[in-house]
């Protein structure tokens, strides 16, 4: 099989990477041969192998991934581990912080040898007081000397300083800043870069997908590992806002150049999971052939994580319950992802409707049973679901509950066109009525071949009525009050102006008022023209009786 | 200035041709002010006049002596002269001067809801609002006191009468915003819903510049309507007013959250909503129309499951409606069947329930009849509709405002676009 | 006061036409300012439309009745009596509101009537809405005894499974008309020749 070839190649150059980076290759305890990805649960519930997991990431998300793990997993071992891992990384930096952070969650668990070192502490605290001061003279001189590469440099140099001391908000800044600065399309691959690796540890995802378009239209060609960098970033925007297929599309068109050299944000692993699940649960049959199952490219990064591979190989083969199993089985370890935690459930839920709908659809009667052990499930809960699924009008299908079968539901055409039919034509009539009646209020007394325009437009003006009305007003309500009809405050209202002194003045100028704003409401009313309503449906065009 | 007399000499001779009508219309407008001001005597002349042939002279003394509040207060038999003239008046002579007519009707109904005999009142409002209507298509000033007549009486039926109508000639907006709220109560109190969501639709999307508490009351009940309905509150369609968009919804909150709590589709929510604001409910005295809310949650639920299910348990039912026990749920279902919402069969021996498709096969004469009938009443309306629309592409005011947007008129684009609605 | 259309009603047996005529009758009445209230037949008047099967009409009818006169009539509050149990669905009841009460001559035809009509419908009902159904519920919903139920059912086509006391409905075939005359071409036409212009 080519795919094979390929794939382990790329597990090679990926280790091999790893290895040559050397800062895990420090590590003593690194194990030899680690398994692949995380898939470091095999059957009878084995924890988590936290070790494996963290060799494969560098920089800030790998202590930023350690913690996580640390604050979820729900286990003492396995967090004391993650937590230790996380220390050894931080010191090989220079972030205090972070430091000081860490050892109040580790307190004394772990042994006087990692007991806090206040030495440590205090002499990175220094130096960076002192860097930073030099830097930013530097940036000033640069600035007084108005030399463009330079000034750039320095809130480059800046900006990494701010970074590896874990000042992401100023980091973001100073990378920022360097944009006015850059005189090559190189330059601003690498400023925007920068901003996306620091967005994404301050979860500000807007600025990822801003930063990801604003590389993308660079005019220089791409080199194939930036491309693949920019994808992933843009992916992981999308999966953060919960599109989860535009999220899918970026992931799998990521090149397998990738390979370990984003390991500062995210591992090869990673994009075969995130990519298939957000595949699995939001691209249908054809897509999920054509795109995923046959994407040359992809198959490299699946071979990383062959559950993934083969979850989705079943679930396209139609055996749910072995694709559910793996799902299952891998749940518990992607809930400790840092990206995907918020969107297990989410996508979980999506894959077993799509699983579900998937199921029913070839069949004209389906025995629930049958359904129900492809599904891991009992019969009752099945039914729920199904029955959300066709209440949200995702499968056309009836349930007899009675003898447990489900039956396709096939609607009957000209029903339901005399009934579309009929529902339309009472729509429509409630419209044009409604619209008529509002139509009718003005035109009488400005329609130029009205004969009587003038005399009613009198008889508007100097309404007989008004100061009656007011009088009929206060004697009803009286009797609305004792009715206890609703209208009564109303009336009470128009009553009350009244009885005041300047009552008919009043009630004179809010009619006046009430006519100015009919007549305005009459002109900005839509004109029947401009009214969209839904045409009559030519029934009989379509076999009538 | 005249005296009585000789106005009544001028009835007596100038009420036969067209030609002398409109002369003694002309001369009774001379002398209105002398009318009024005997009002008190004119009881007596009001006996020498035909209220048939000298239908305009006797309004303008009835109406003078009927604004009098003290011939109003003493007279025993002012409401059956009023009455006596309603139904032997001549239709063409009053509506010479409907504002007369309509003052006498007033303080005929005025009198009416001040003996606390509403029902007094209905069949002579009923026959003024037929004399003093031009077309059944217009909408008087009446109307609205002939349904709230109705209303205090308990006649609900008899309101009908006028709502069947079609109205398309309004007035006065604050006769359209009464008749459509009142006309609301009235089928709302015979439930038909669908014409109480139409009548009260009316009221609520009306132009209207100021917030009238007629809207507010009518958006009320047209929240627990549309609930009753279809389960939901449609949100303002684009023609309403910005002032009923921007402000009902701020004075009817307890009905907002009431809709809120029901989308939901859990009982014991509804009911806990309901029970928290009781007293606002009770205050607008709508606890009736929220009670059948709250039966409508059931029936919404089992009506979700007809679509999911072939068969179904009276247990499941029960349980997907949150009914207590099967018995009820089987009720429940028995009036759905009653009421033709669902159509079913119970079976006792299996404790089951199949729901069937709508057996309504659209073939049968009455259904075409039917859809005949209503695609008659389409073309109808959608005549008028063109006619309305040719109306006001000839209206100067309309134009101009038109010929401000757009500089000149293309005469073939303004010659294609009507024909789309007819 | 001329009481004889309804009368005339009552005596001729066309009972379906007596809720509008008392409603037409009442409202003409009423109009002329005539104390109408002592001598009206209210329970005739209620009775008609509970037998139209208006139960809305019936209630705002018993709501606009004087208190004092509810009182003072034994007849009208056990005619309303039939119209609540109708009203709640209390499909028993409301057999137990007609036999409850010693009807007087004027409207016992009616009530009669109407028994047998509600009999009628709610047959009707349990045809179309059960497919097995107790004995027992139907001696309930039909106002019968168990045996009784059982007989009248078996008339029209159900049959019994004794030992577990459920009777099989059997479905009444509903008949359609479904013949067009020529007329409806022409109407066709119309519509056509409507959307063409």
């Amino acid at each position: 099989m080519e795919g094979d070839d390929e794939g382990t190649f790329v597990v090679a150059t990926g280790y091999d990477a790893t290895y040559a980076n050397g800062d895990v290759g420090d590590d003593p305890r690194l194990p030899p041969t680690p398994r692949l990805g995380k898939a470091a649960v095999g059957g009878g519930g084995d924890l988590m192998d936290v070790e494996a997991y963290a060799a494969l990431y560098t920089g800030r998300t790998k202590v930023a991934r350690l913690l996580f793990i640390g604050e979820w997993c729900g286990n003492e071992g396995v967090q004391l581990e993650a937590f230790r891992l996380a220390h050894d990384e931080i010191k090989k930096g220079e972030d205090s912080h972070l430091y000081r952070e860490v050892m109040t969650k580790i307190g004394d668990r772990l042994g006087p040898r990692y007991a806090f070192d206040q030495v440590w502490a205090d002499a990175v605290d220094r130096r960076a007081e002192v860097r930073k001061e030099k830097l930013e003279n530097e940036l000033n001189i640069y600035k007084t000397n108005l030399i463009k590469e330079s000034i750039r440099m320095g809130f480059n140099d800046l900006a990494d300083f701010f970074y590896a001391h874990g000042q992401l908000g100023d980091a973001f800044k100073n990378y920022v800043r360097t944009r006015d600065y850059c005189t090559t399309s190189k330059h601003i691959i690498h400023m925007c870069l920068n901003v996306i690796l620091v967005s994404i540890e301050l979860s500000q995802f807007m600025h990822v997908s801003n930063y990801v378009s604003k590389a993308e239209q660079t005019p220089e060609q791409l080199d194939p590992v930036t491309h693949s960098k920019l994808r992933c970033a843009a992916g992981l925007a999308h999966l953060e806002t919960k599109k989860y297929k535009l999220a899918a599309r970026k992931f799998l068109e990521t090149g397998h150049e990738l390979g370990n050299n984003y390991t500062d944000v995210i591992a090869p692993q990673d994009v075969a999971i995130y990519g298939g699940l957000c595949a699995l649960a939001s691209f249908d049959r054809t897509e999920l052939k054509n795109k995923v199952i046959d994407n040359i490219n992809f198959r490299n990064f699946l071979e990383l994580v062959p559950e993934v591979r083969e979850l989705i190989n079943d679930f396209y083969a139609s055996r749910y319950a072995s694709c559910l199993e793996y799902l299952e089985n891998l749940k518990p370890n992607l809930l400790l992802d840092i990206h995907l935690h918020d969107h297990v459930e989410t996508l979980y839920t999506e894959i077993r409707h799509k699983a579900i709908i998937q199921y029913t659809i070839p069949f004209i009667s389906v025995d629930l049973h049958t359904m129900a052990g492809a599904f891991k499930t009992n019969v009752a809960g099945l039914e729920k679901e199904l029955e959300a699924l066709i209440t949200d009008n995702q499968i056309q299908a009836r349930i007899d509950s009675h003898n447990k079968i489900l039956y396709a539901r096939h609607a009957d055409q000209r029903n339901a066109t005399f009934q579309r039919v009929l529902q339309t034509g009472v729509e429509f009539e409630r419209d044009v009525r409604a619209m008529l009646l509002k139509e009718s209020k003005a035109p009488r007394r400005r329609s130029p071949s009205h004969i009587h325009a003038k005399g009613q437009r009198k008889t508007w003006d100097h309404d007989p009525t008004v100061a009656e009305a007011a009088a009929i007003c206060h004697r009803t309500s009286v009797w609305a009050v004792q009715r206890r009809l609703p209208w009564a405050a109303h009336v009470k209202l128009g009553a009350r102006s009244r009885e005041s002194q300047q009552g008919q003045r009043l009630v004179e100028r809010e009619r006046e008022r009430a006519e100015v704003n009919i007549n305005e409401s009459y002109e900005s009313a839509p004109s029947p023209r401009r009214c969209s309503l839904p045409a009559l449906t030519p029934w009989w065009n379509r076999g009538g009786p | 200035m005249e005296s009585v007399e000789a106005v009544v000499a001028h009835i007596q001779g100038l009420s036969g041709s067209q030609e002398e009508v409109a002369h003694l219309h002309s001369l009774l407008k001379q002398s209105e002010d002398a009318l009024r001001s005997q009002a008190a005597r004119l009881g007596a002349f009001l006996h020498q006049l035909d209220p048939s042939v000298h239908s305009l002279g006797y309004l303008f003394l009835l109406e003078a002596y009927s604004s009098d509040p003290v011939c109003r207060e003493q007279d025993g038999d002012f409401l059956l002269s009023i009455l006596e003239f309603i139904n032997s008046c001549s239709a063409e002579q009053i509506r010479l001067a409907p504002e007369k007519f309509i003052s006498v009707c007033k303080s005929f109904k005025d009198k009416v809801m001040q003996l606390q005999v509403p029902i007094q009142g209905i069949v002579p409002l009923r026959t003024a609002i037929r004399k003093l209507q031009a077309s059944s298509e217009q909408l008087t000033t009446l109307h609205s006191d002939y349904l709230l007549l109705c209303l205090l009486a308990k006649c609900y039926k008899a309101g009908l009468s006028i709502l069947d109508d079609d109205i398309f000639e309004v007035d006065q907006p604050r006769d359209l915003f009464l008749y459509c709220y009142y006309g609301g109560m009235v089928n709302i109190g015979l439930k038909r819903y669908r014409k109480a969501w139409e009548c009260l639709h009316n009221v609520i999307t009306a132009p209207m510049a100021t917030l009238n508490a007629i809207a507010v009351e009518a958006y009320k009940k047209y929240i627990l309507v549309s609930i009753i309905l279809n389960g939901q509150v449609p949100s303002f369609p684009k023609y309403t007013s910005s002032t009923a968009q921007r402000n009902l919804k701020s004075h009817t909150q307890p009905y907002i959250d009431l809709a809120n709590c029901y989308a939901t589709g859990t009982f014991s929510e509804l009911e806990g909503c309901i029970q928290t604001n009781l007293e606002k409910f009770q205050a607008d005295s709508n606890l009736g129309l929220v009670k059948q809310v709250l039966s409508s949650l059931y029936k919404g639920n089992i009506q979700r499951l007809t679509q999911t299910y072939l068969t179904l348990s009276l247990q499941d039912i029960a349980n997907a409606a949150q009914l207590k026990t099967p018995r009820e749920a089987e009720m429940h279902v028995l009036q759905m069947i009653q009421d033709g919402e669902i159509f079913a069969t119970i079976n006792q021996k299996d404790g089951m329930v199949s729901f069937h498709e709508d057996p309504e096969q659209y073939k049968t004469c009455g259904m075409i009849e039917h859809i005949d009938s209503s695609i008659q009443r389409l073309m109808a309306l959608s005549k008028k509709l063109g006619s309305l629309d040719e109306h006001m592409s000839c209206d100067p005011a309309y134009l101009t405002r038109i010929g401000k947007e757009r500089p000149r008129f293309d005469f073939d684009e303004f010659d294609s676009v009507p024909h789309k609605f007819l | 006061m001329d009481l004889s259309p309804i009368q005339n009603a009552v005596a001729s047996g066309s009972y379906a036409t007596i809720a509008d005529a008392c409603d037409e009758l009442m409202l003409q009445v009423a109009s002329r300012g005539i104390a109408y209230q002592e001598d009206w037949p209210f329970t005739v008047h209620l009775l008609g439309h509970i037998f139209a099967n208006d139960l809305n009409s019936a209630r705002f009818l018993w709501k606009s009745i004087p208190q004092g006169f509810k009182e003072s009539n034994p007849e009208l509050v056990a005619a309303w009596r039939i119209g609540q149990c109708l009203w709640t669905r209390d499909y028993a009841g409301v057999y137990d509101a007609i036999r409850g009460f010693e009807w007087s001559p004027e409207v016992a035809g009616l009530v009669t009537a109407f028994s047998e009509n509600y009999t009628k419908k709610m047959f009707q009902l349990l045809s179309s809405a059960y497919s097995t159904i107790g004995v027992a519920d139907v001696a309930h919903f039909l106002g019968m005894s168990e045996d009784e139920a059982t007989n009248y059912a078996s008339q029209h086509g159900w049959t019994l499974d004794s030992s577990s006391k459920m009777l099989t409905v059997k479905k009444p075939k509903t008949i359609t008309e479904q013949k067009l005359d020529p007329s409806k071409l022409q109407r066709l036409t119309e519509y056509v020749f409507h959307l063409e212009h």
